[in-house]
């Protein structure tokens, strides 16, 4: 008993590095950044001074506001569009590749645009969408159309396919490996019974793979709710989501207004994992 | 055999399925070449073969999950090589049990009559699912994740999703390989009494061949992707019609040689043989329970062969001796203890072992 006990208080030390780095850097700067958001601003200065104040701006601003629906708009459309888009994907490289080093290196071509830098990826869009991009070209060489369409760059519309195209493969990882994982034997069994191909998708493939869509889209979620970068090069400043609001204010020094959209944005993260987990017990499924 | 005569014995017991020259190469292997096979309704068919043999393929090619390069699939006098698996309407129960895993234990055995291409009223399923579950002796597991149940009832709900569906044929893939030996005893009986009491042919795939002879009304053997074999587990195990077979059967010494005519020379010298059966190859087959030892060198008339012993092992009801002969083949010996107490012998002492002439199967083109 008394060996077994000392070696658990041994083991426990294991994952102290992590519990003092999360405190140190997690926790720490969260608890920070709610504290800050009540302090007080002026115009140059900010002092350790409890107020509503910045709260009371954020929420009376029509323009911060329309942000905060914004990012929840612009989210929950890439989340979808990662979906409607991985989940073939994934479906394609996770089940019917039946070649397990063919499906590995399908999984590493979907990840090669990492290897160039973030803003790189979120810049190349310029000249593909652009008014005088190579799509307008290739569109109109073909007499497709007849004048370039302008809102394929500096709209929304840009924002989204750039976020979509690079937060997709966060989609396909996730759920191809869910689908990797079902037993060739249980589609075979179905076929079996007598099911057809699209009753053996929607009865099985899909709930086995569930737990990967859900883990894909905390993925994207987090990710998208958190960005500001490819608003900021693709929408031409006509996208404000919540993290260019906290960069706009951090650039002018604006700590505690900063704080305030960091705490909605964290609890706007905290409500969209919370329900995700919901959907699927991970903790049985992985 | 005339045809009449073919026709007449087919009326007592028609012919489930058959297959006709079906052949099926992966790459340059051919797992099956050739083969020819008739099961008749209302039997238990073991089909035995070592690993490689093509067993495994023989099943997924009468399922449909694989199709064959050549020949033809019927059933129930049906052309089915073209059918696909999910309108063929055959049971198949895989080793590794397969349960979905996401379901609970009736919503598997639902499945098939609920997504199958013949939907059933939901009414209906209860009963016939609740039905099926009790005689597998699951009642009161409907409710059970496939998670929280035994090895064992995990393949009893894999039994019952197939049966549930009423087939006439279910194939069953080493369906106790993934249980331990104590359940697979049990579930020997039982998968033999569910079968009678439904009247279903069941093929049975396994590479045990105490499972094989056990199990099955018949035994097919299969041999490098050609039946070796299809008859009774008694004749099987009392003539096996190649030396392969024997060699599976893991029961009889196999001594290799020469025939040339009536005469086989073999590692114990020239033995005038009465019978031949035909195979490609020669060899000399005696069963591990036919043969005697004796102490010393050998006198008088032969067969014999000399040996040293080298280990023994206890069995229960018997005792197997290992001895080697002097070209360093291992000879079995087993001694049932009904027939008297076992003898102790020297390690490495010399023996010679002894057989009758007429307890031998001598292989050969004859």
């Amino acid at each position: 008993m008394a060996p077994a006990r000392r070696r658990k208080e041994h083991s426990a030390w294991l994952i102290a590095p992590g519990v003092i780095w999360m405190l140190l850097f997690l926790v720490a700067p969260i608890l920070l950044i709610v504290y800050v958001s009540f302090w007080t601003q002026t115009t140059f200065k900010i002092e350790p001074t409890l107020t509503l104040q910045s709260w009371k701006m954020f929420f009376g601003s029509d323009t911060y506001l329309a942000s905060l629906w914004t990012t929840l708009r612009i989210w929950l459309i890439v989340l979808l569009a990662t979906f409607v888009v991985g989940y073939p994907t994934a479906l394609f490289v996770g089940l019917f590749v039946k070649n397990k080093t063919l499906s590995t290196v399908l999984l590493v071509i979907c990840v090669i645009p990492f290897w160039t830098s973030f803003l790189i990826r979120v810049l190349a869009w310029r000249p593909m969408l652009g008014k005088e991009g190579a799509i307008n070209i290739i569109l109109q060489k073909f007499g497709i159309i007849s004048e370039p369409i302008e809102a394929l760059l500096f709209t929304e519309l840009s924002v989204i396919i750039g976020m979509t195209q690079i937060y997709v493969v966060f989609m396909v990882g996730p759920i191809a490996f869910m689908l990797g994982r079902i037993d060739p034997n249980i589609i075979e069994a179905a076929r079996d019974l007598g099911a057809g191909f699209s009753r053996i998708f929607w009865k099985i493939i899909f709930p086995l793979s569930l737990p990967g869509v859900v883990v894909g889209a905390i993925f994207v979620s987090v990710m998208v709710l958190g960005e500001f970068a490819t608003a900021a090069a693709l929408s031409g400043r006509k996208v404000n989501l919540l993290g260019n609001i906290i960069v706009t204010q951090v650039g002018s020094l604006k700590w505690a207004l900063a704080s305030v959209v960091g705490v909605i944005l964290t609890i706007v993260m905290g409500l969209v994992i919370a329900g995700f987990l919901r959907i699927v017990d991970l903790k049985r499924e992985l | 055999m005339k045809p009449g005569a073919v026709a007449n014995g087919m009326t007592e017991s028609k012919p489930i399925f058959r297959l006709e020259g079906v052949t099926k190469t992966y790459g340059q292997v051919a797992a099956l070449s050739d083969v020819t096979l008739s099961v008749s309704g209302n039997e238990y068919v073991s089909l035995l073969g070592p690993s490689g043999s093509g067993k495994s393929t023989l099943l997924r090619v009468i399922a449909g999950f694989e199709s064959p390069d050549k020949g033809r699939v019927f059933f129930e006098g049906r052309d089915i090589t073209e059918v696909a698996a999910h309108e063929r309407g055959i049971g198949f129960v895989f080793q590794n049990f397969a349960l979905f895993p996401h379901l609970s234990v009736f919503d598997n055995v639902a499945f098939g009559l609920r997504n199958g291409h013949a939907p059933v009223a939901e009414s209906e399923i209860g009963p016939r699912v609740r039905e099926i579950i009790s005689l597998v002796g699951l009642a009161g597991m409907e409710g059970r994740g496939v998670h929280q149940i035994s090895g064992g009832q995990k393949q009893r709900v894999a039994l019952a999703r197939t049966l549930v569906m009423s087939p006439r044929l279910v194939l069953l893939d080493e369906p106790l390989g993934a249980l331990d030996a104590n359940l697979r005893n049990r579930m020997r009986n039982e998968l033999r009494a569910i079968r009678e009491k439904l009247g279903v042919t069941f093929l049975h795939v396994t590479g045990s061949e105490t499972e094989a002879l056990a199990m099955g009304d018949r035994v097919v053997v299969l041999d490098r992707g050609r039946i070796a074999q299809f008859d009774t587990p008694d004749a099987v195990y009392g003539r096996p019609a190649t030396p392969n077979v024997a060699h599976f059967l893991n029961r009889y010494n196999i001594f290799s040689g020469e025939l040339k005519g009536r005469q086989f020379t073999g590692p114990f010298g020239s033995l005038a043989v009465e019978h031949v059966t035909p195979a490609d190859k020669a060899a000399y087959a005696v069963r591990y329970d036919r043969m005697r030892v004796e102490q010393g060198a050998a006198t008088g008339e032969g067969p014999w062969i000399a040996a040293k012993f080298v280990a023994s092992e206890y069995l229960g009801s018997s005792v197997m001796y290992f001895f080697e002969t002097d070209d360093g083949h291992v000879v079995e010996v087993e001694h049932h203890l009904s027939l008297g107490v076992p003898q102790s012998y020297e390690p490495s002492g010399r023996y010679t072992l002894r057989w009758r002439p007429e307890d031998a199967i001598v292989f050969g083109r004859g």
